[in-house]
């Protein structure tokens, strides 16, 4: 069990450090020049203009939506390092410790509001690009199996937190 | 919790010492220490019959309901 546990943990970090350091490989190759560009567009522009529809600002909301994916991309990879907390206190033996409890839950939870902000931001992505945004296909796409995924940690959180009550009840029965 | 135990006062009138309860019927101090503290969730009817046995009593005289 104990060497188990060692190698999950082992799994964990490979995937955790594996997607850092794509995400900063990706932030790296992002042209954040550009935010900079819309400063400078944004103090000599023409007041007049409709600041909506013109072209720097549809530019600026595709990057400024580019890098909230890339935000989002991160708040995942922060939730799969509860699976680490999770890990060690299964190898402590606390089995039933608010820590799993938590830990499930905030997957769950994380999961769960990563594939709703994606799809937001595809559609938003797909509004500015002028493309046509099929819901039905999107949900298609392997991501959106992490509503179930997250669905999923929210049940075993429940059974974990049924578990540790039956447990308590069993230590206290003389 | 409505229900006390009256463990106490069954042992101070049997002049008995809690360790040497707990020896007789086979629990650890510490968990003779939750029921007597009334912090117990639920009694084992084998527990009980132990005490029961080893005080010379009847479960009425352990366990005492009181309203809240």
């Amino acid at each position: 069990m104990k060497d188990n546990t060692k190698i999950l943990t082992i799994i964990t970090w490979i995937i955790l450090l594996s997607s850092i350091s794509v995400l900063l490989n990706d932030i790296r190759e992002f042209d954040f020049n550009q935010f900079t560009e819309f400063q400078n567009w944004a103090k000599t522009a023409n007041k007049n203009e409709s600041w909506l529809t013109s072209k720097n600002a549809i530019k600026w909301s595709y990057y400024a939506i580019s890098a909230g994916l890339f935000f989002w991309r991160g708040y995942l990879i922060y939730g799969f390092s509860y699976f680490l907390s999770i890990l060690k206190e299964i190898e402590n033996r606390n089995y039933f410790s608010d820590k799993i409890i938590k830990g499930f839950k905030k997957i769950g939870y994380i999961f769960i509001w990563y594939t709703i902000s994606v799809l937001i931001l595809r559609f938003l992505l797909a509004g500015i690009n002028g493309s046509t945004f099929n819901f039905f296909n999107e949900l298609k796409a392997e991501f959106t199996f992490l509503i179930p995924a997250g669905l999923g940690f929210y049940i075993l959180a429940e059974i974990f937190k049924r578990a540790k009550e039956t447990k308590e009840e069993n230590d206290l029965t003389i | 919790m409505p229900i006390i135990v009256n463990l106490d006062i069954i042992l101070a009138k049997r002049k008995i010492k809690s360790k040497d309860l707990a020896e007789t019927i086979g629990i650890t101090t510490a968990n003779l220490s939750i029921l007597k503290s009334g912090k117990a969730k639920a009694v084992r009817f084998s527990t009980l019959e132990a005490i029961c046995k080893a005080l010379d009593c009847q479960p009425a005289d352990i366990l005492e309901y009181v309203e809240d």
